[in-house]
Order: C-alpha cells, then structure tokens, then sequence
C-alpha cells in the first residue's frame, strides 16, 4: 500500500509534509463551498424523485424538460461531482501514497468526469430535444 | 518537497470505541456510498433521455424489493452524510467542539438522519 516507510529521519526534515502543502487549504474549502451548495441538490433531488419516481418518459420529459429545472439540476450535478471528487481524495490521501495514489486519483477524476458528462448530457438532451 | 505517506494507526482493533468516532467513520463511508449512488441517479435520467423501454427497466429495478431497499439506504446515506456535513460546518465556528457537546452533535447527527430518513420514506412513498 504504501511507496515509503517513514523513518525518523524523514519525519525531522523540514522538507517532507503529509498531504499537498500547496493545494490542501484549496481543496478544504472547494469542499465547504461545494457542500453547501449540495444541500440545495439534496433539496431538489428529494423533488424530482417524489414528483418523479416510477413514472413514464411524458411525465419526465415535462418536470426535467422545463429549462428551470433541468438546467439548474445539470449545474448541481457538476457540484456535486466535484466534491466527490475532492472527497475521494480525501480518502486516497490518507491510504495511499506515490504512484499508486496518483493512479488512483486518475481513476477518480475519470469516474467523476463520466457521472457529469453522461448525467448533463441525459439533462440536455431532456431539455432542448425533448 | 517529498510527501510523506499518512501514518496508520491499528486504532480500530485497539481504542474502545465512541460514538464520535463512529459517525466520523461513517461520515467516510456514507460518502463513499453516495460516490457510487450517484451512478444511480445517472442511469435515471440517462433511461429517461433514451427512451420508454429504457426508463421501464430502470423502474422495474428501482420498484423492485431490492431496489427499494437501495434507494432507502442511498436516502439515510445522503441525509447522514449532509447532516454530518452541516455538523463540520458548526465545528468550523469553533462551536460544539467541547467534552459531551461533540458526543450530543454526534448523536444528533445519527438520531436526525434516521428520523428524517424515516420521515421522507413515510410521506413520500408509503403513505403516498
């Protein structure tokens, strides 16, 4: 799991740290900000699934189709994406290190590029072509 | 600048556990649940924007006993991991961070997600 043994050694020089010294504050608060904003999804999700669930292609298409939904509903997806991208990390971070983190962590962006693309792209094909 | 891989304490074998450390664990896990869930919501819309039959077989999983036992775990889910989100949120104000006061935020964090949980199951789908 892990590249390097920490050795005492290691843990005395200045010039090693835990985590990205210069990105970490960043992702911090990427992750408040974007938390925030996913309690509005949350709300809005609850929507949709309640007037939504188990019913038919119509009914879909004239909740999602309507531009104040669906495009509101694409942009809170792409927030939500990002912060499971920034929490994956979160946790990448603390288990792995080195190479294998970076492969990882290539996974993880690419997983959450795919649930925003195919989530927005389902979202405007809903809106402008019904 | 070398990064040094986190130290690993075996603290889950070893340290008696408290409710704190529980719901932090599960605020992990609630998360990690939500990461995969999102694929859910995904294959929704995605059914919906490629035609009826595809919807119809996402319904007919999603309405299923098993589906419906997902999306009930996927709502705790979502509702702990918010409420535990709001909960670091308090903390950030250097408010509730004291002896018995962590312990009652945690507790509310796990009693809240469970009764709202209930809550949207009961309006929303069994007395719908």
């Amino acid at each position: 799991m892990r590249d390097t043994i920490i050795t005492r050694d290691m843990v005395a020089n200045p010039k090693t740290a835990y985590g990205n010294k210069k990105a970490s504050t960043r992702h911090f608060i990427t992750q408040r900000v974007t938390g925030a904003i996913n309690i509005v999804f949350l709300l809005f999700l609850l929507f949709i699934v309640v007037r939504l669930a188990g019913q038919d292609r119509v009914d879909m298409v004239t909740v999602l189709g309507n531009a104040w939904i669906g495009l509101p509903l694409a942009a809170l997806l792409v927030v939500v994406t990002i912060h499971m991208r920034n929490g994956m990390r979160d946790t990448l971070e603390d288990y792995f290190a080195g190479s294998l983190y970076r492969l990882l962590m290539l996974l993880n962006t690419l997983f959450c590029i795919l649930v925003a693309v195919a989530g927005v792209a389902a979202l405007l094909k809903l809106v402008f072509w019904g | 600048m070398t990064v040094r891989s986190r130290p690993l304490s075996p603290h889950l074998q070893i340290y008696r556990w408290t409710i704190t450390m529980a719901m932090s664990i599960a605020h992990r896990a609630t998360g990690i649940a939500n990461y995969a869930g999102t694929v859910l919501l995904v294959i929704w819309l995605g059914a919906a924007a490629s035609g009826q039959e595809a919807l119809n077989v996402v319904n007919d999983i999603y309405g299923s006993w098993f589906g419906q036992l997902v999306l009930f775990g996927y709502t705790w889910s979502l509702i702990h991991h918010m409420l535990g989100g709001i909960r670091h949120f308090i903390w950030d104000f250097i408010i509730g961070m004291e002896p018995g006061q962590r312990e009652a935020l945690a507790w509310a964090n796990l009693i809240g997600s469970i009764v709202l949980t209930l809550l949207v199951w009961t309006i929303f789908v069994w007395m719908a």
